[in-house]
């Protein structure tokens, strides 16, 4: 059964919840990426490959400046979840991202992220149809379990942040140097998203 | 003559949020709000720079943008550099609506720092220190200063920090210095005033990215006579900023230098045009 | 109390006298005498000439003031005089006569800060208790708050004052200097509604206008803008109002340019002073100088003063622009704390900075 967790997302209107859902060892990434760019609309996904994301603070900053960007009518891309692999790039380039960002045949860990755009997209349809679609192990979407699945050095090359002190690096016995290097590293990602077009 | 001030109403998407944003302080450029971050349960502050009608809209609109992101951008370099200054969680420098929908001004949403502003540390120091001063000894009397001196020198430290980081301020005041809180605290002394906690910079609605150690000294130098002039008890005690700056970078002893001229320059500025 | 304010910094010679009731009752203006010297179009007012202009005509004007006041010396207590800021020259010449008609009448001198005497005026009139004060003028550009006997300064520019830019560009297109280089700037500018690019320079409270001059008058010479020929074209178009076609190469017009320029170097003035304002808490405003004559200045300082829920209080031309009143209302009240200044120590400075100045009839 889909782990599928609905959020309310702070500052965005209750009329637009955001599902979203975690999986390990997905088996068919390249079926569901066909589907996505086939432009089947029931796979209207935001198909994130999770070892390019750090955290669930880091999946949320994308996903909100997205559905932002949404309601104000300024998409870049062809839709809100386009819009969302999108927003985790620090730069302009859509291609980039999606192939950073963005689901890959070879993808394993897997971020699915659906926005209730229309009335008739609720918390049950998307968990129903991912259960039918998705042959993966669902996990919960925390930091817990993204800790194990980013790939920090991967996530530092492409937002250029190759000289913070790295959060995964051993040798500091008392763990708090790695808290601080992970959530430094977190808050610069929030802000090089934040800043993405300025 | 003075009409309860009612601010602006608040830009998309904030008119959602539940509870409604609080409003902390009204800036001359910008309202500060204290609400939630993307995680409700994690507070935030939200820095909204309403549209300024006394202006111009065309020259408005390029201050406003031009500023917030300046400001953002400022703010995530610190942030990269260590530098302990509020993290920028999300922002929007086209307002609400974009372009069709009004310019409602650009909004910062960032890391909420709990504590109080050096500011007021100083001032209920110096009101303390006006009315009971008397009642302090010779040995208390010079304590309750090195208390002082010692935030001084950490707020040096800061600045340090900062300008090594490739950043000035541009309005160093103490209203721009935050103490934050520490989990555990020690008696505060007679005064009953805290001075602990890390310093935090904070505002940086003025600030640039510079290396020059004439924006350098001009930062310092704005502090300098900020702090004459709202906390005179205190300015005597300011050396101890120098040295705490002093001591925190390579390039710390050239950009004083360089503040030993503009002060030259200031005092002596001629008022003729 | 009766004193006399002699004023003579810049291009104004101005005799004031001034009763102080000694019931307490409200201070009233006895006479208000002024000429000014004007510089022909397109030139400044130099130091040497400002000077000359005034020794001829103190003397003619302390006589006018004395009658239209109906006073006699006996009933003076005072002599007030600017000790500076301000031009050297100007400067000296009042205070000389200064000098001479306290040791011909026996009266005591008090040597008053020119932009002091502006803010105690300013109050005065206004009724404004403890306002944020924007002094504006051709030789100054600072914010001012009251605190703790000192009018202090939070901010001002860092080169050229507002005026003294408003002053200049005046001279590169030949507007003319009668009654002031700004007022005809601003009668311009009212013909247009067009916002050219400038810098636009603030930092911290403090802001610069040399690079804003620098970047207009070069935007009036590459558009061949300056100068007394477009100077005579603009004065013979007068009447036909506003210039609304845009030009397709982007190329301004005069009136353009002194648009642009109003409304930059005027955001700028009031940010700093909202900066200031915020800064203090206070929610008064009080524009004092030649410059806060303008309109277009007390306009968005009004609607910025509204927005924070205070309000601004400008005083009008009479007082705005320099005048003798000002310089016996804050000598006055120097004089009734106490405070004279000896002849020896009457000697003028050009630098004379407002938070020098010991306000010693205040306490709040």
């Amino acid at each position: 059964m889909a782990q599928l967790e609905t959020i309310d997302i702070p500052h965005l209107p209750l009329s637009l919840p955001v599902h979203v859902a975690l999986y390990r060892n997905v088996e068919n990434a390249e079926l569901l990426k066909q589907e996505l760019l086939a432009g089947n609309s029931e796979f209207e996904y935001a198909l994130i490959d999770a070892s390019m994301v750090l955290s669930r603070a880091h999946a949320i900053t994308a996903i909100f400046r997205a559905v932002n960007d949404y309601m104000n009518d300024r998409l870049k891309s062809r839709n809100v979840h386009s819009e969302i692999v999108f927003s985790f790039s620090s730069t302009n380039n859509i291609a980039d991202s999606f192939r950073k960002f963005g689901i890959a045949d070879s993808t394993k860990d897997l971020l699915v992220v659906k926005v209730s755009v229309t009335p008739e997209i609720t918390h049950d349809s998307v968990a129903a149809h991912l259960e039918a679609s998705i042959k993966g192990t669902p996990v919960p979407f925390d930091d817990e379990t993204l800790s194990q699945i980013s790939d920090v050095a991967k996530i530092k090359k492409f937002y250029k942040l190759g000289a913070l002190p790295d959060p995964k690096a051993t040798g500091q016995a008392n763990g708090t140097h790695a808290d601080d290097a992970k959530r430094r590293l977190e808050l610069s990602l929030l802000g090089a998203i934040a800043l993405r077009g300025s | 003559m003075t009409d309860e001030y009612k601010p602006p109403a608040l830009p998309s998407p904030f008119s959602n949020t539940s509870p409604a944003p609080v409003l902390l302080t009204q800036g001359a450029e910008a309202h500060v709000y204290k609400t939630v971050s993307l995680d409700p349960s994690i507070p935030a502050a939200l820095k909204i720079r309403p549209s300024k009608p006394y202006r111009h809209p065309i020259l408005d609109r390029r201050l406003t943008r031009q500023r917030i992101i300046q400001e953002a951008r400022c703010m995530v370099k610190l942030v990269r550099e260590g530098v302990s200054v509020p993290a920028v969680l999300s922002m929007d420098w086209e307002g609400q609506g974009g372009e069709n929908g009004g310019w409602g001004g650009a909004w910062l949403l960032m890391e909420w720092i709990d504590g109080p502003v050096v500011r007021i540390v100083l001032e209920q120091w110096e009101a303390w220190m006006k009315k009971n001063s008397a009642s302090l000894d010779q040995s208390q009397l010079e304590q309750e200063e090195e208390r002082v001196r010692g935030l001084l020198r950490r707020v040096g430290h800061a600045l340090g920090g900062l300008h090594k980081a490739g950043v000035v301020h541009g309005d160093l005041t103490t209203s721009n210095l935050m103490l934050r809180s520490p989990s555990t605290s020690s008696d505060p002394g007679p005064t009953g005033v805290s001075m602990e906690g890390e310093v935090v910079l904070i505002d940086f609605g003025l600030a640039s990215q510079t290396a020059q150690d004439e924006d350098r000294a001009v930062d310092l130098y704005v502090l300098e006579r900020a702090m004459g002039s709202t906390h005179p008890r205190s300015e005597p005690l300011f050396e101890a900023l120098m040295q705490g700056y002093r001591e925190s970078y390579k390039g710390a002893t050239s950009a004083l230098k360089r503040l030993a001229d503009v002060r030259l320059r200031g005092r002596k500025r001629s008022m003729l045009g | 109390m009766i004193g006399i304010g002699m004023e003579g910094s810049a291009n104004k010679v101005a005799i004031g006298i001034m009763l102080h009731p000694d019931d307490g009752s409200e201070a009233k203006v006895l006479a208000n005498v002024r000429h000014t010297y004007n510089a022909p179009p397109g030139e400044g007012f130099l130091p040497k000439d400002t000077a000359r202009h005034h020794r001829a005509w103190v003397v003619k004007l302390v006589k006018k003031a004395l009658k239209e006041a109906k006073v006699t010396v006996d009933d003076v207590d005072c002599i007030c005089f600017t000790q500076g800021p301000g031009m050297g020259a100007p400067l000296q010449s009042v205070a000389i006569a200064a000098r001479m008609l306290s040791l011909l009448w026996g009266k005591k001198l008090v040597g008053v800060n020119h932009c002091v005497g502006h803010i105690e005026m300013g109050r005065l009139i206004t009724g404004a208790t403890n306002p944020v004060v924007l002094y504006v003028s051709g030789g100054n550009t600072q914010v001012i708050a009251y605190s703790s006997q000192r009018y202090r300064i939070f901010g001002e520019t860092l080169d050229i004052a507002v005026g003294n830019c408003l002053d200049r560009f005046a001279r590169t297109l030949h507007i003319p200097n009668d009654p002031a280089p700004g007022y005809n700037i601003e009668q311009l500018a009212k013909k247009s509604k067009r916002l050219v690019d400038l810098p636009y320079v603030v930092k911290g409270m403090d802001c610069s206008f040399s690079g804003i001059l620098a970047a207009i008058d070069g935007l009036a010479a590459s558009w061949g803008l300056g100068g007394p020929e477009q100077a005579k074209a603009d004065a013979e178009s007068d009447s036909n109002a506003e210039h609304t076609s845009e030009d397709p190469d982007g190329k301004p017009t005069r009136a353009d340019l002194c648009f642009s320029l109003q409304e930059t170097v005027y955001a700028m003035l009031v940010e700093i002073t909202e900066r200031a304002m915020a800064h203090v808490g206070s929610k008064e405003v009080l524009i004092v100088g030649g410059v806060g004559c303008n309109e277009r200045l007390q306009e968005m300082m009004a609607i910025m003063a509204r927005d924070r829920g205070g309000s601004i209080f400008a005083t009008d031309e009479r007082f705005c622009i320099d005048n003798g009143i000002m310089i016996a209302q804050a000598g006055m009240l120097s004089y009734k704390t106490g405070l004279t200044t000896p002849l020896k120590e009457t000697a003028c400075t050009q630098r004379f900075r407002t938070d020098s100045v010991w306000v010693k009839w205040r306490d709040d």
